[in-house]
């Protein structure tokens, strides 16, 4: 962050308020950080527009969360499902309040063995975290720490819901997958009033581990989300993620992926949708370490009304990443003269034996799409939704069937989300 | 134009013979370029017409105006079906009026589901003839029963919109669609094209089985062979933007022996005016 800027007085109050409810004088999780407020000069911040976080009262903020809408299918846990929802002191409970039962092949790390930060600084060498991470680390709070071993495929859902305004929630979870092991992981991400969430997750793959991700993330005009996630893969280890987001005023997620030695699969879809005045920004990187690493990574948006997207997809192939297979596509939808679509594959490629492609769309409805729609006897508006619908549909069908129970699910596709108050 | 502007017209049984479609004198262009230059024709219930012609004749254009693509832009003259004016409704209304188009190149859209997709269109052309709607179920068992017209696999059901579809497989699912929406007036846009023998057998059979004494089609054909399977009432052969002449069957016929260049011939410095039209 070259050129960002000294913290603000927000920032200042801010830390000042999270030093005092950790009972340091300096805030702790994370080691201090070097703070420096990004600003619109800066390249990764240009069209980030931070007022959303900032409108909140540092002096106002509290951590109360409510009591997710579980689905059936996810609510029960099982001898290879565990569901945990945030509580309010930062802790992490099943859906009746309880402790967890852990199931087969999860286990929780000892706190001794969670430094917040020691995947991350492994995954961005240069050592400065993202802003949203940096701020998780500078809130206090338990880490959730687990551990996945064994072959069996282990389900784990997390859920937080916020409800109350000047909620501000810093969740740290750390995964440490073994060799061989397998974790399918759901989050369910909502915010119905002005807050801000900013979960900062760290994974360590193992060789040959596979972690399967799904991620739901909505809020509303006046939420925030700073999202960071940092995965170190080990050879012939997979990483899937699949990410939905949409209805935030502000939502800025940062996935941040290593192949430490390349040899692994990296298969990333996103999808946000803009409506309103909602600005959704996803800053991706992914790097090759090694060898013959795979990547297929697909991000599209929807922008309509005053929507704003932002995709910057970054792909760092150095010399030693000879045999890298990566593909990148961007497609984007843009409904409104007002909306807005900001995209940049950004393909950085040192090794000369490599197979790597990108791409990036920006189209409106289609006339020929909408006309055959409507000369079958379907009105140009309900046309448009099952067209807007279908564009979503190609990243929401990858969606495993336990995420797809969420309700909210529903409104994404049928109920637009309104304008800012 | 949007649906609120207009009303679809309401559906009142049909006598075999009555004029269904009524089209006199039409022009139409596009992008400023005028592609329709005055065609006529009536269409009768009971009656297969097949429009023939050389390429850039006009054919597809007349298609997509009767369909109402608004890419097009009539500058003259009318369509009326059923006695209304046709041009003054949307798209959709004309669909649900009982117009239906079979496109020569249906249109993939991804992401959309097939079976969704003719669930709201059936549904739609439902609701305008006052018939109770489907639900998914109902949908479901109608839209396999249907499907066996064209002896379409249901597995494309679950699939997208025509998406990875090949050519047979679109113009079964076209068929499909007629066959759901039940239209009074089919107008299939070169149905037969890109079929091997044993799909245009399907798709024909598909269509002479919706051809009633109620309804009208109108088949759109660079080819004998899809009206050696259906027989056509009349044939018209379209020329620059108009009908330059109708016969029988034997048109078609000649046609396929001897190519268009005779009745270039036949016609230099004749007058150019409309055949009288059925």
């Amino acid at each position: 962050m070259s050129t960002a800027t000294q913290s603000p007085p927000w920032l200042e109050t801010l830390l000042q308020v999270l030093a005092q409810r950790s009972g340091h004088s300096v805030p702790q999780r994370a080691s201090a950080p070097d703070w420096r407020w990004p600003t619109r000069r800066s390249e990764a911040w240009r069209f980030t527009d931070l007022r959303c976080l900032t409108q909140l009262d540092p002096t106002r903020l509290h951590t109360r969360t409510a009591s997710p809408p579980w689905p059936d299918v996810l609510r029960q846990g099982s001898s290879r499902h565990v569901a945990l929802q945030l509580d309010g002191r930062g802790h992490w409970r099943d859906p009746q309040g309880e402790p967890p039962p852990w199931p087969h092949g999860l286990m929780p790390l000892p706190s001794e063995e969670i430094t917040p930060g020691q995947v991350a600084h492994t995954v961005i060498p240069s050592g400065t975290l993202p802003l949203g991470a940096q701020l998780n680390g500078a809130t206090p709070g338990p880490s959730l720490g687990l551990q996945v071993s064994g072959p069996a495929p282990v389900h784990l859902a997390l859920a937080i819901q916020v409800e109350q305004a000047q909620t501000w929630l810093a969740p740290h979870v750390l995964l440490v997958v073994e060799p061989g092991a397998r974790l399918c992981l759901t989050w369910h991400v909502a915010a119905t009033a002005q807050a801000a969430v900013l979960p900062m997750v760290e994974v360590q793959l193992g060789a040959g581990a596979r972690l399967e991700e799904a991620a739901m993330a909505w809020g509303c005009p006046g939420a925030a989300f700073l999202g960071n996630s940092f995965v170190h893969q080990s050879p012939r280890s997979v990483y899937r993620r699949i990410n939905v987001t949409w209805g935030w005023g502000l939502s800025r997620d940062e996935p941040f992926i290593r192949q430490s030695q390349g040899q692994a699969e990296t298969h990333l879809h996103g999808l946000a949708v803009a409506r309103g005045q909602s600005l959704l920004d996803t800053h991706s990187t992914v790097s090759f370490g090694g060898p013959a690493g795979q990547l297929r990574h697909q991000h599209q948006a929807l922008a309509d009304d005053r929507g704003h997207s932002v995709f910057n997809g970054r792909v760092v192939v150095p010399r030693l990443a000879q045999q890298t297979d990566a593909s990148q596509l961007s497609r984007n939808l843009l409904l409104s003269t007002r909306a807005r679509i900001d995209t940049k594959p950004q393909l950085e490629i040192v090794a000369d034996n490599v197979q790597c492609t990108h791409g990036a769309t920006v189209s409106c409805l289609q006339d020929d799409e909408l006309f055959y729609l409507q000369s079958r006897g379907i009105g140009r508006e309900q046309a448009s939704r099952l067209l807007q619908r279908g564009f979503c549909e190609e990243i929401l069908q990858r969606l495993p069937k336990a995420v797809l129970a969420w309700p909210s699910l529903q409104r994404l596709l049928e109920i637009p989300v309104p304008d800012q108050p | 134009m949007t649906s609120t502007e207009t009303t679809p017209i309401r559906e009142s049984p049909v006598q075999t013979g009555d004029v269904l479609l009524s089209i006199k004198n039409l022009h139409a262009c596009v992008e400023g370029n005028e592609i329709l230059r005055g065609v006529s024709l009536r269409v009768r219930a009971g009656e297969i017409h097949a429009l023939m012609g050389r390429n850039g004749s006009g054919k597809s254009t007349l298609s997509k105006v009767i369909a109402g693509h608004p890419a097009y832009t009539v500058t003259a003259g009318s369509i009326h079906y059923r006695g209304r004016d046709l041009l003054a409704l949307s798209p959709e209304d004309r669909a649900r009026s009982g117009v239906f188009l079979g496109f020569q190149y249906p249109v993939e859209i991804p992401g959309v589901s097939n079976l969704e997709f003719l669930r709201v269109s059936c549904n739609a052309r439902r609701q305008h003839r006052g018939q109770e709607e489907l639900d998914t179920f109902a949908f479901e068992d109608h839209v396999r029963e249907t499907m066996a017209i064209v002896q379409m696999d249901p597995a494309f059901l679950e699939r997208s919109v025509n998406e990875g579809f090949s050519g047979g497989e679109k113009k079964r699912n076209e068929v499909l669609q007629m066959a759901l929406l039940e239209p009074l007036v089919a107008i299939l846009d070169e149905t037969d094209s890109g079929l091997d023998i044993d799909a245009l057998r399907i798709v024909a059979n598909g269509v002479k089985k919706l051809a009633l004494p109620t309804t009208a089609t109108l088949l759109i054909t660079h080819y004998q062979r899809l009206l050696d399977a259906i027989t056509p009432d009349f044939v018209h052969v379209m020329a620059e933007g108009r009908i330059l002449r109708t016969g029988g069957k034997d048109l078609a016929m000649a046609l396929e022996q001897r190519g268009y260049d005779w009745m270039d011939e036949e016609t230099d410095g004749a007058d150019r005016s409309d055949t009288p039209q059925p």
